[in-house]
């Protein structure tokens, strides 16, 4: 990699940071897109998408796969690194990546989305692979026949309920309150599923076993009381968590740690954007997150061309 | 392309195997297995003489995986004379995999 200073360096590749980088290449920037992992980011596994204008029913990782097509047809740069620290200079950024590397830009659009949130109780990690999960469609095959527990109120962990429930012989749905959040639709379905034992206003407590999951602790928040169940998966749904590591103290969050961008996408820092599921936004979801990384390259290009305007006066 | 191989045929394929065999364990709707594929067809290539690569599907053959211990997809597995010598639990990419192969090949 050449390491001249480029326009831009685009960090992560889902829906958000694929289209800035198709805006990017058709404006003539100067550009590379960072993933440390595989392209796609969530959508990847979201097993159909119906609310994909025009592509009604697409499977997402397939979705995925042709936003990466699209972007590697226009000849978009991508290199496989991790970023380890972005420093701000003013009218340029430093990316370092892992490795020594430095990267400098006129730009950074962030793309790094969210990931799943854990549990945060004793034995998730320990466990981790060994009976918890959190990929039901992924993992659930495993636990054909047998009892396992789906934490969570959402949409997630109903849809995950809803398919574990066919395969396996009981499932307990552990949500802390007292009613579910997720659609009115997957909530009928789950009462109505004869193997869905819902556990409202409780929480896990801790996890355990030889090995292998067996048991979890299951505090009843109402009454006080715990108890044991015996299980042999735990799935955890309780949301997404941004992932914001390399921006703490550099550009402003909420207090949920979502990066604080309107939807110009400009951050708290001149020349730093925020684009898709990282930034403070109503709805997450892939039509909104490629129209992030369109807007972001229109301003990006605005500020570069008032940039140029004061350097020239 | 890696051969499926089933609880049937594991005796055989994988533990009476005289090359070291990369075993992946995976399931059919597993979006990381799809991830998972080409970076084992790359190896199952470059380590044709050197390496067996084979796949379980654990929607049918949960047995297997019962046995193995195995819970996520993917797992892979090495097996070197019949004997389990590596583990990797979830997605990889190629260069890591990479090295706990050549570990394995010595």
């Amino acid at each position: 990699m050449e390491n001249s200073m480029k326009d831009l360096v685009i960090i992560g590749s889902g829906p958000a940071g694929l289209s800035a980088a198709v805006y990017a290449q058709r404006a003539m920037l100067d550009q590379v897109v960072i993933e440390k992992g595989f392209s796609g980011g969530q959508i990847v596994t979201t097993e159909q998408v119906d609310n994909y204008l025009g592509l009604y029913g697409e499977n997402g990782y397939d979705l995925a796969m042709r936003f990466k097509d699209h972007a590697d047809q226009l000849g978009v740069p991508f290199l496989e690194a991790e970023v380890t620290q972005i420093t701000d200079s003013g009218d340029h950024k430093e990316v370092h990546l892992e490795g020594g590397e430095v990267l400098t830009a006129k730009a950074v659009i962030l793309a790094t989305g969210a990931n799943h949130k854990p549990l945060g109780v004793p034995g998730e990690t320990e466990f981790s692979g060994a009976g918890v999960s959190y990929c039901a469609t992924c993992d659930g095959a495993f636990f054909r026949n047998r009892t396992v527990a789906v934490v969570g109120g959402g949409d997630v962990a109903l849809e995950d309920a809803l398919y574990l429930s066919k395969l396996c012989e009981k499932v307990y749905l552990i949500h802390r309150r007292d009613e579910l959040r997720g659609a009115k639709l997957l909530q009928q379905r789950v009462f109505d599923a004869e193997n869905i034992e819902f556990l409202g206003s409780s929480e896990i407590t801790q996890i355990t076993g030889q090995g292998m999951v067996e048991q979890i602790t299951v505090a009843d928040k109402k009454s006080g009381t715990a108890r044991e169940l015996a299980v042999s998966g735990v799935f955890i749904a309780v949301g997404m968590e941004p992932q914001n590591a390399l921006v703490q103290g550099l550009v402003a969050l909420d207090d949920a740690g979502y990066i604080i961008a309107g939807e110009d996408c400009r951050t708290s820092v001149p020349g730093i954007y925020a684009v898709g599921d990282i930034r403070t936004k109503q709805l997450r979801q892939v039509v909104t997150a490629v129209a992030d990384g369109a807007v972001a390259v229109s301003s990006l290009e605005q500020d570069l061309l008032e940039q140029d305007r004061k350097t020239v006066i | 392309m890696a051969k499926r191989v089933s609880g049937a045929d594991f005796q055989a394929e994988v533990l009476d195997e005289k090359l070291p065999v990369l075993a992946e364990f995976y399931s059919d709707s597993c979006i990381p297995c799809k991830q998972l594929s080409p970076i084992l067809g790359g190896i199952e290539d470059d380590y044709e003489d050197q390496l067996k690569v084979v796949k379980i599907n654990v929607n049918f053959d949960a047995d297997l995986a019962q046995k193995y211990e195995v819970a996520a997809s993917p797992t892979i597995l090495i097996f070197k004379d019949g004997a389990e010598v590596q583990r990797v639990r979830g997605l990889i990419k190629r260069p890591e995999l990479e090295t706990i192969v050549k570990e394995v090949l010595g």
